[in-house]
């Protein structure tokens, strides 16, 4: 059996990998459906606006949609190198889970993004938008079949245990297992509200800097509207996932609330816990919230603790607290900003109001803030299980020794820490050079443009 | 029955993978030795339409190696650990290079050059995996118990060396069908020379096996042998076409030639090895997984495979024939202009908006801002579990109401002339 310092290694290397990994998908999801729906919308008015939106957020794409790629690549590979025992547990429930996203999913995201990106000119624009809808939908698909893998993890159904391997028994409860019902539209419409973000962030940044004005009032009135839709629908989501998590996995939920004897009636903002000694060295709490938020209208009512669990099936209160508060608190900061832009649409204020334009330029990273702290949350609270009630995180590491997991976090580490800081410099420099320029004069109605295509293309 | 035929998807996206992803690492390793700026830019651009859906088929192999063989998978990748995991990061080392290098307009060295030698780690790394793999790993009840440097032995070096032979061999192939000029010149003399060179790696590593294989291959039985020989020969014609094409007309023979070799090579080693998947001892019935999984996955992918395949196909046709510069239109529009809106004026009167008292102006926003607040926490049913209804009825409302207000505003705001385009304030 492995070290516990091989396990521990091997923890943190997927959790940097799988943050990481999960950075780039929660923007592309967003972007590729915002740049199906602004070619199709090029598509019907010929615009050239539209089409100037399509490249420049296809910049942004392309690049954020190959590194997603390699450091999914990464994850596919790492349930086997570190997880070897885990991947030969459930290997028959969500390898096939995972072998279908491939199947349906990644090839028709790969297969079609060549023609998205570099077939302008190619093929006909109408093959472009259907390349385009096709890519988006890829990534919706894959949203979907990993959001199914993780929920079996979190809360598994329909299967059943043959000699240390799990194998479905109702293939139907497996894939729709009660988690994902709620985990999944919750996630959906996280990685559409970052993206939001991000796109409606830059957008404010050139309206700050008076330029490129007619690009970024576009996509700031679509960024927002999307967001001003999406933002009460994720607050109630995010609610019942937190609400059934709770009731499925109620050690998750007394680490993220923070409490470790039951008899706080109040709703944490801040606790400093000593896990040793099962009590918090500081707790600072609004008081009576945590009962009504609890459905007691009286402020009576105790939130759980974890003491109620026992001590070798309790999840980590440092990171489920800090994870959940980041995601929540950001949620609110975002729900408050969509609401004061629908406020400001409505006064017809939305492209002159300055300040709320810088505020904007610093909510561009609040979804994937909240994605990562979300995610922290339902990782870390589900330990010390991997597939919770059924295999302990320490039993699921391959036979390694503690030197070849040091070694590759550390390369991961290196590495990943380059990429982020290739890509951010990359995204910065893209958005300081601005959009293509369109050479006219302003217009008023638009002469549909018939592209040629080049002769090659016909034979 | 349904481990082989797992098995048999398993060696189709692998196959697809050597075939496809062989090529443009060995394009990516070229680059390396060209010293035009020119071509290496236009092989990065190559590579860049196709790499994402090329990699694809190794990680459909991997995961389709997971729901089958799951005793495979976690022998396999935790006994070349090492190599694997550099591989991994060569691959996205690799991806950023191309990714950036495709971005930019010009040639940049410094990513040109990140992409070629993670190209030839990833190469290297993949050798060594083979060549592990084929001279067995010590595993227990489908999990692998040896030690961490495994993977070194002067067969796995071998493997590493003739694998990038082979990969450069399919890149110049490539080259040859998809340039024009002195690229395709280039790509044409460095042929011959490569092919020689894989020729006498597949030699080596062919008896090489002989001794490092711990299994020892028998070719006692008859359909062994002859579908074995069989294979060997269709492998030496292909590499003898392959010889012919490099430097003549139609330019996609060579690589057809290569793509055909590569196949029977395949083949031939699957031949030989059947029904041991890893050497010693584990055989394609011991790694399986129960026939349910197998089942579900056969129905799913093979429903899926020939759109995947399909669509695959159409890709490739898109980007036929010799490699162009993409051909994109500029933006354009052809109006007259229209009168400027000054940026203050209120959409709903029309008029420039009066400058507010800053106080009054801030109240209103934080009042605002608490009611919003408000009806979402009686939205979400905050205040008292009441109702089951309530969440999901004031939701609807609200979203309804927002979608309502942004579609409004978004009309008024292009009736103004918001969102059309207007040069002078362009930067």
């Amino acid at each position: 059996m492995a070290s516990s310092a091989t396990v521990e290694l091997s923890r943190w290397q997927f959790a940097i990998t799988a943050i990481f990994h999960m950075t780039f998908p929660a923007l592309t999801v967003g972007l590729s459906i915002l740049l199906a729906v602004v070619y199709t919308a090029y598509l019907r008015t010929r615009n050239p606006l539209y089409l100037q939106m399509f490249r420049f957020w296809r910049k942004i794409f392309a690049v954020g949609f190959g590194l997603g790629v390699v450091a999914g690549t990464v994850m596919t590979f790492e349930f086997g190198l570190n997880w070897g025992s885990y991947a030969h547990a459930v290997g028959p429930i969500l390898g096939v889970t995972i072998g279908m996203e491939v199947i349906t999913a990644f090839f028709l995201e790969a297969g079609f993004i060549g023609i998205m990106l570099y077939g302008e000119g190619r093929v006909r624009p109408r093959t472009m938008a259907f390349a385009s809808w096709m890519v988006a939908f890829g990534t919706l698909l894959s949203t979907t079949w990993i959001l199914s893998a993780n929920s079996w993890m979190q809360d598994p159904a329909g299967y059943a245990e043959v000699a240390g391997q799990f194998r479905a028994r109702d293939w139907w409860q497996v894939l729709f297992n009660p988690a994902f019902s709620y985990r999944f539209p919750h996630m959906l419409l996280a990685v559409l509200i970052s993206a939001a973000w991000f796109v409606g962030g830059i957008a404010a940044w050139y309206l700050v800097r008076q330029r490129s004005l007619a690009f970024a009032r576009r996509t700031l009135s679509l960024a927002l509207g999307v967001l001003a839709v999406l933002m009460p629908l994720q607050l109630y989501a995010g609610d019942e996932t937190a609400v059934f998590m709770g009731q499925h996995q109620p050690a998750k939920l007394e680490a993220f609330e923070g409490n470790w004897k039951t008899d706080n009636n109040g709703y944490n903002l801040v606790v400093i816990p000593d896990p040793g000694r099962g009590r918090d060295n500081l707790r600072i709490e609004i008081p009576h919230l945590g009962a009504v938020i609890g459905k007691d209208l009286t402020g009576q009512a105790h939130v759980p603790g974890l003491l109620q669990t026992p001590p070798d099936q309790r999840p980590n209160m440092w990171s489920a607290f800090y994870g959940f508060r980041a995601m929540y608190f950001t949620a609110l900061a975002m729900f408050a900003m969509a609401f004061a832009g629908l406020v400001l649409r409505l006064r017809g204020r939305l492209f002159t109001a300055r300040r709320f334009h810088r505020l904007l330029v610093w909510m561009t990273p609040a979804g994937l803030v909240a994605i990562t702290g979300g995610w922290i949350t339902a990782e870390t609270g589900r330990q010390p299980w991997v597939v919770y009630g059924l295999i302990r995180t320490s039993d699921a590491v391959s036979h390694l020794s503690t030197a070849e997991a040091a070694l590759s976090l550390a390369g991961f580490v290196t590495v990943y820490a380059v990429l982020v800081a290739v890509w951010i410099r990359y995204i910065v420099r893209t958005v300081k050079a601005g959009p293509e320029a369109v050479d006219a004069p302003s217009p008023a109605r638009f002469l549909p443009v018939r592209p040629t295509l080049p002769e090659a293309a016909h034979g | 029955m349904a481990e082989y035929a797992s098995y048999a998807l398993i060696l189709f996206a692998l196959g697809a993978y050597v075939v496809l992803d062989g090529y443009d690492l060995g394009i990516g390793i070229l680059g390396l030795f060209d010293r035009s700026d020119h071509r290496r830019k236009e092989y990065t651009e190559l590579v860049a339409t196709a790499w994402d859906a090329n990699e694809s088929w190794i990680i459909l192999a991997a995961v389709i190696l997971w729901a089958a063989l799951p005793g495979v998978y976690a022998t396999v990748l935790p006994g070349v650990y090492l190599p694997l995991v550099v591989m991994l990061l060569a691959f996205v080392l690799r991806g950023l290079g191309l990714e950036m290098q495709s971005s930019a307009p010009d040639y940049r060295p410094g990513w040109g050059r990140l992409f070629g030698f993670s190209s030839v780690v990833v190469t290297l790394c993949q050798g060594l995996v083979v060549g592990t793999v084929l001279s067995g790993l010590p595993q227990h009840g489908g999990v692998f118990d040896g030690g961490a440097l495994r993977w070194l032995t002067p067969y796995s070096v071998l493997c590493a060396l003739g694998l990038t032979a082979l990969y450069l061999l399919a890149g110049a192939a490539w080259l040859q069908a998809k340039t024009q000029g002195s690229a395709r010149r280039r790509a044409a003399r460095l042929g011959r020379p490569l092919l020689a060179l894989a020729v006498a790696a597949c030699l080596v590593l062919g008896f090489g096996l002989e001794v490092a294989d711990p299994q020892h291959f028998r070719f006692d039985q008859p359909l062994r042998a002859v579908l074995f020989g069989l294979l060997v020969a269709i492998a030496a014609a292909c590499g003898a076409l392959a010889w012919y094409g490099f430097g003549r007309e139609p330019d996609a023979r060579p690589f057809a030639a290569v793509l055909g070799a590569q196949v029977a090579g395949l083949l031939a080693l699957v031949t030989a090895t059947a029904p041991v998947v890893v050497p010693p001892g584990l055989s394609v019935h011991a790694a399986a997984s129960p026939v349910g999984s197998q089942v579900f996955l056969l129905i799913g992918v093979g429903c899926c495979m020939p759109v995947v395949l399909a669509y695959n196909i159409y890709a490739w046709w898109v980007f036929r024939g010799k490699y162009r510069p993409p051909a994109e239109a500029a933006l354009a529009v052809s109006a007259e202009p229209r009168q400027p809106v000054d940026a203050r004026t209120d959409l709903m009167t029309n008029q420039i908006a009066p400058t507010e008292n800053g106080l009054m102006t801030l109240a209103r926003r934080v009042g605002f801002t608490v009611l919003g607040l408000g009806v979402v926490a009686v939205a979400q049913d905050v205040f008292g579990g009441q109702g089951e209804w309530i969440a999901p009825v004031t939701i609807t409302l609200f979203g309804a109401g927002s979608l309502t207000a942004w579609l409004v505003g978004d009309r008024r705001a292009a009736a103004a002339g918001e969102f059309d385009i207007d040069q002078a304030a362009e930067r």
